[in-house]
């Protein structure tokens, strides 16, 4: 293995290693722009050119790849001079207008001239004119006139996502990015080319003009959007910047090599307008009549646990059926289980709505199964104690079931209007918890807001069986709250006490109790999760 | 693949003979741009598709190599391709002078075509016959030392 020295620290690597992943194992990082680690070398911008000793000319650092006995420096002048020429060339017909360019704050060129540069140009000739606010598709604009043309775009589609929608057309300083005339971006991973672009040449349509990026509050989270669960990082605010009243401003993902490489689908990554939409149910609220009034949780709970208790006197437990969601997290569905089940003896609980996994999956990242923890439901038991979710529809509209407690479920998604209609208005009791209006929300007696993915903490586990943790990026809007404190708190108005605080509590008990996530607490899940040890799994 | 447009059988052969010295075959794309304009004297959009299903090549990557060369045309030519060389020695000793001739003479500018689409007209920069300037090219054979009276001669002569 060949060892060599970077900036007087030595480091061994693998044959075959580049200097700018050396470099990077030292901790040390190269400027850069047509370099990508998840994309093959190209040499297209002259950025990262550093010194070899006893190489008279400078080298890419992103492409030559190291020898035993190497000396490299990173930072001495010479390679100071070099870079600050290559960012007065990369300027030349750039139009300045950090000011008005979405990509200010993140973006490599101006990072790197503040750091490296500050030159005044000495370019006197007239700018190239490039064409401006172009649509490549429903999601990308490009500026030409900020584009680099380090081709990462480009070589996104071509080697990621393998559609080769973009190019680069026309010659010398005519060179430009687009689209074959006629054929906009189709792809489902276009979200991704604003990613990579290092400069604000691309840009989001669904974040473009909304906000300063510097506004944003960033936390580690994980995609609702499907069974993968890619890892992402949930840019909010608390405070609005815009018209649309939003609070969440993009989804970007975070590095995942089990998972999600560097990459978000645009299903997933455009998914997270329901947690600002005006759908939003925000405080519980009791039916009177045909009107609903807004209510306080104790009066909310006192309503929902006395009428589960007449239904629970008068009948069985085999008269209530629970339907919970694989949207939720595991320590919510932990919660359901535990209580439902567990103590109140009923057995009608199952997740599985007919169709609840069959999406349509693009062969890459986006799964059929469109939710982000049918493992840890399955795990969690929370299918096959008793009838399938299906059937207790069906119990509901033949009357042996009459008391029907939905728990983030929508099942008119997956079994049309008129079957919930027909079903849910032969109920005694319907009680509808989650975050957004549903269609069974009119046969509701009771509405409990539940939180949104961004405003609890928890777990989901993903499809092959790895944990992972969601953070609290905002508080919950308007009175809602975390299912499993929805859950705790009916059932301490019922007389039962669970010691839980937060959901890392109940995480402890999981990993207690449920096989597989032995010997597990939140820090051990960590910001990149962990697989389950699943026994024949 | 498009409707329609197919190569001679002819062509054919010459494309697998070319395909056959590279390595990959999208490795062929510029010869086989060169035999699609020949055959269908531009290479339009349908040209362009039919040139990307033979190779196996993505519509972009194509389209970047035409707009790259300024050798392939997007419209049809006319049957005479004039190339007038306008660099510096040709212009020295007299190119402006011709090429103000030949536009009146067939009474179109530079980059168009005649009606009759027998003419087209088109500026290029240096051919590499700088010392027998002023020249230019006609399809595939070139004139130097042009006069006036040279390109009456060489024009009448044209079936
Ligand atoms: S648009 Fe962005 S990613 Fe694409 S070539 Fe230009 S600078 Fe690079
Ligand atoms: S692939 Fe699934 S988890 Fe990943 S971004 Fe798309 S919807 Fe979200
Ligand atoms: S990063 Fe090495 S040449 Fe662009």
């Amino acid at each position: 293995m060949p060892t060599l020295v970077i900036d007087d620290q030595k480091v061994t690597v693998d044959p075959g290693t580049t200097i700018i992943q050396a470099a990077k194992k030292l901790d040390i990082t190269i400027p850069h722009y047509c370099y990508h680690p998840r994309l093959k070398s190209v040499d297209m911008c002259r950025m990262c050119l550093v010194e070899v000793k006893d190489i008279p000319k400078l080298q890419t650092a992103c492409s030559t790849q190291v020898r035993d006995n190497m000396v490299v420096f990173t930072n001495n002048q010479k390679v100071l001079d070099a870079r600050r020429s290559v960012l007065e060339f990369l300027l030349i017909n750039h139009p300045l207008d950090c000011p008005i360019c979405d990509k200010a704050g993140e973006c490599m060129l101006q990072d790197f001239y503040f750091q490296f540069s500050r030159h005044t140009s000495k370019f006197k000739e007239k700018k190239q004119k490039k064409h401006k606010v172009v649509n490549l598709g429903p999601k990308i604009v490009l500026d030409s006139e900020r584009c680099i043309l380090c081709a990462r775009c480009v070589r996104f589609l071509k080697e990621v996502v393998g559609t080769e929608e973009l190019g680069i057309f026309d010659r010398g300083d005519h060179s430009e990015i687009g689209i074959y005339p006629g054929r906009p971006l189709e792809n489902n991973y276009q979200g991704n080319l604003a990613d990579v672009c290092p400069v604000g040449a691309l840009t989001a349509k669904d974040f473009r003009f909304a906000c300063r990026s510097w506004f944003l509050c960033q936390e580690n989270s994980i995609c609702p959007g499907c069974s993968t669960g890619c890892n992402v990082l949930v840019h909010s605010s608390e405070r609005s910047y815009d018209k649309t009243l939003r609070r969440v401003y993009r989804l970007t993902p975070r590095d995942n090599d089990e998972v999600n490489q560097s990459w978000l689908c645009d299903v997933g990554r455009y998914g997270y307008h329901f947690v600002d939409d005006p759908d939003r149910l925000t405080a519980p609220s009791l039916k009177r009549g045909e009107e609903y009034v807004k209510v306080d949780w104790d009066t909310a709970f006192r309503e929902v646990a006395q009428r589960l208790r007449g239904i629970f006197e008068r009948y069985s437990p085999s008269s209530l059926g629970i339907i919970p969601s694989p949207q939720l997290t595991n320590e919510d569905l932990y919660m359901v289980k535990k209580f439902f089940n567990e103590t109140l003896c009923i057995t009608n609980i199952d997740f599985k709505l007919p169709g609840w996994n069959q999406g349509q999956g693009d062969g890459f990242l986006l799964k059929a199964d469109r939710n982000p923890n049918t493992m840890g439901a399955e795990l969690l038991g929370l299918s096959g104690i008793g009838p399938q979710a299906g059937e207790i529809i069906e119990k509901t509209r033949l009357g042996e079931i009459k008391a029907l407690y939905l728990v983030g479920s929508d099942p008119a998604r997956y079994l049309g209007e008129e079957k919930i209609a027909s079903a849910l208005s032969r109920a005694q009791l319907v009680v509808f918890q989650g975050s957004n209006y549903n269609y069974a929300c009119k046969f509701a007696h009771a509405i409990l807001p539940g939180a949104t993915f961004v405003e609890k903490e928890g777990t989901f586990t993903n499809a092959q069986a790895r944990v992972q943790k969601i953070n609290q990026a905002l508080r919950p809007l308007g009175e809602s709250l975390p299912d499993w404190k929805i859950i705790l708190g009916l059932a301490l108005t019922m007389g039962y006490y669970f010691p839980y605080k937060a959901a890392e509590d109940i995480f402890k008990d999981i990993a207690r109790e449920v096989t597989g996530f032995s010997g597990l607490d939140y820090k051990k899940v960590g910001d990149k999760g962990i697989k389950l040890a699943l026994s024949g799994g | 693949m498009s409707k329609g447009l197919e190569f001679s059988k002819k062509t054919k052969e010459r494309l697998q003979a070319i395909v056959a010295k590279y390595p990959e075959k999208g490795a062929a794309l510029l010869p086989t741009l060169w035999l699609a304009q020949r055959e269908f004297s531009a290479i339009t959009p349908e040209v362009e598709e039919y040139v990307a299903g033979l190779l196996g090549l993505s519509l972009v990557r194509v389209h970047e190599a035409l707009s790259f060369y300024t050798m392939y045309t997007p419209q049809p030519l006319g049957k005479y391709h004039i190339q007038l060389c306008t660099n510096i020695s040709c212009s020295l000793l007299g190119a402006e002078e011709l090429l103000a001739y030949l536009k009146k003479r067939l009474n179109i500018e530079a980059g168009e075509t005649t009606p009759d689409k027998k003419f087209t007209l088109s500026t290029v920069e240096c051919l590499g016959y700088c010392g027998t300037a002023p020249v230019m090219r006609l399809n595939e054979t070139f004139y130097e030392n042009l006069t006036e009276n040279g390109i009456d001669q060489i024009l009448r002569k044209l079936p």
